[in-house]
């Protein structure tokens, strides 16, 4: 089979997307990359849609160096959520109006109403001239993030979990995901909670809760001591996660994530169920990772004869999704 | 030719502390000489070395599938069409490129990060410590061609290191060690006092955290202003991550992006 006639289009709840890859959120960075491109970069993102670094109703320092190191088949990062607040971020959103494809605002908070604050800021700025950004598809609520204090007390609660989402979901139609952490015992009961609150869909997995030492010194390398493990590292125990939430879940519209470099990775988080799949750390190997996997989930797909990459949609599972 | 003539990006107008590429290259390597545990790699980098300005880096992939984020390496030279790297192997992935061969090809993306300022630099001093010391060559010759007066100072650990002083090409180059078994026993700091810098020298730093507070406190003490390249762990290297900030007066700034050079007083080293 031809790969250049594989369908790549998914559907995620109302969203249409051109192909099943989105950027996993603080991992790219649209505004820096078109600074440092050739040609127009925005216009061409090879992204179906572009999830932004998680923004926060007033600005965040984000935790102290260092914040990030190479593992074995992966990495750590304690960033602390450092962002420059809604009111910035808006006016950053305004410099790439040009995008062609949808952004999916992500969300962090301390407090319950935090979430629900943020997206009623978007939404007013949105309401008052849509025409100065891009294509505002949505939100995904990181209820999930291991470097703060308190970032996880929501996400490994269902309860917690909930509330977030139910205030968010009364203040925007879009779409709404919430990502989900994998630092739990079980995530079902997070998921499900999430989807009866008013999520259309789930982004998982955020980073594992993990540590690395300086080797001479024996003390923690990271300034946050913590910080969340990714990369190839993490890749099974994600599948597993997204398997176990679109088997519990069927119906819901999943972003799975966590490791993928290659095109037959993403390929295997459709096959246990996902309908899109977020690219994280591939992004910091380098500019061409995003096309380098998109061509390679086109290949994977034509290699095993599925025509339309929903095909391909939850094989691995027992009873499909 | 001017260097923006030759700049294959002429669509921009070049920054005054240089362009910043994220797209990547493969560079073959044309020239590997090993001084102690340091190795300078030469690399036909046509691109990159036209655009390269002193103070940047550049993100090079370490070959091999064990590997998977970019580490970050000052330019040491861009002459030409080739650009040249000074690695000190001290982990596994730096290990790796210093041990980089004649006619292997490597993966850069760069350059990036923003420069030293040359604009209105008189005179100059150059202060580096160890593996710090990589960008001090491409400023040497850049401040050379501006007619600028150059003087450098350079510490290192031990003789073993110092070796890396032979790949540099600076008249009036100083050197000292913490062993006493190269040039000045003591801290590169120490040499500083003894050069007498007139009052309209520039001070530029790179080197460990320790050593930049020290430069800082020598300058404020002397009058001079100056500036300082940091180095940090980076994932990105292009500004999406906010995994390499530092402290400055200004907050927590980049030091791929705002950096890495900052102005020598803005720096707050913990």
């Amino acid at each position: 089979m031809n790969p250049a006639a594989v369908d790549l289009r998914v559907r995620l709840g109302r969203l249409e997307l051109e192909h099943p890859l989105v950027d996993a959120s603080g991992t790219f960075d649209l505004v820096e990359t078109a600074r440092r491109s050739r040609g127009d970069y925005v216009a061409a993102f090879p992204y179906a849609a572009y999830v932004p670094k998680t923004v926060t109703l007033d600005a965040r320092e984000g935790g102290p160096p260092p914040r990030v190191t190479e593992t074995p088949c992966g990495m750590i990062n304690a960033i602390g959520l450092e962002n420059p607040g809604v009111a910035a971020f808006l006016e950053g959103l305004s410099t790439i109006v040009g995008l062609r494809r949808p952004v999916i605002v992500s969300v962090g908070g301390n407090a319950t109403q935090e979430y629900a604050d943020v997206v009623r800021r978007v939404e007013t700025a949105l309401g008052e001239g849509a025409r100065r950004f891009p294509d505002v598809a949505g939100y995904e609520l990181n209820v999930s993030c291991p470097n703060v204090p308190g970032g996880l007390a929501i996400g490994v609660d269902p309860q917690l979990t909930a509330e977030v989402t139910r205030a968010a979901r009364a203040a925007t139609g879009r779409l709404l995901l919430v990502k989900l952490t994998p630092n739990v015992t079980d995530v079902r009961p997070v998921a499900r909670a999430a989807v009866e609150a008013g999520a259309d869909g789930l982004s998982l997995v955020n980073t594992f809760r993990a540590m690395v030492l300086d080797r001479s010194s024996l003390r923690p390398f990271l300034g946050n001591s913590t910080g969340g493990l990714s990369g190839p590292a993490i890749k099974p125990i994600a599948l597993r996660m997204v398997a176990e939430v679109a088997e519990a879940l069927p119906g819901v519209p999943l972003v799975g994530m966590g490791g993928i470099m290659t095109g037959v990775d993403a390929l295997e988080f459709i096959a246990c169920g996902a309908t899109a799949v977020a690219v994280g750390m591939a992004n910091f190997t380098g500019l061409e990772a995003p096309r380098r996997i998109l061509d390679g989930l086109r290949a994977e797909c034509a290699a095993r004869g599925f025509a339309r990459v929903t095909d391909a949609r939850g094989v691995a599972l027992a009873r499909g999704a | 030719m001017t260097a923006a003539a030759r700049s294959p990006h002429p669509r921009r107008a070049r920054p005054e502390r240089g362009e910043q590429w994220a797209e990547t290259s493969r560079c073959r390597v044309v020239a590997a000489r090993r001084f102690g545990a340091f190795t300078a790699l030469e690399l036909l980098a046509p691109e990159i070395a036209a655009v390269a300005w002193p103070g940047q880096f550049v993100m090079v992939k370490v070959p091999g599938s064990g590997f998977l984020l970019r580490r970050p390496f000052s330019v040491f030279t861009a002459r030409g069409d080739r650009l040249g790297l000074l690695i000190e192997a001290r982990g596994p992935g730096s290990e790796r490129l210093a041990d980089a061969q004649v006619g292997e090809a490597l993966d850069l993306a760069g350059p990036l990060g923003a420069g030293f300022p040359l604009e209105g630099v008189r005179t100059a001093l150059l202060v580096g410590g160890g593996i710090g010391c990589a960008p001090l060559q491409m400023l040497t010759d850049a401040l050379a061609g501006r007619g600028v007066p150059v003087m450098a100072a350079f510490g290192f650990r031990d003789g073993r290191q110092a070796r890396v002083a032979a790949a540099f090409d600076i008249e009036r180059l100083w050197v000292a060690t913490e062993d006493g078994s190269v040039g000045r026993p003591g801290m590169v700091s120490d040499l500083l006092a003894a050069l007498d810098a007139p009052p309209s020298a520039t001070v530029f730093c790179c080197g460990p955290a320790a050593m930049i507070a020290a430069v800082q406190r020598w300058a404020a003490g002397a009058g001079l202003r100056g500036y300082a390249s940091l180095e940090a762990h980076m994932a990105c290297g292009v500004g999406a991550c906010h995994g390499c900030v530092v402290a400055t007066k200004r907050g927590a700034l980049r030091v791929c992006s705002e950096g890495p050079v900052f102005a020598l007083d803005e720096v707050v080293i913990p």
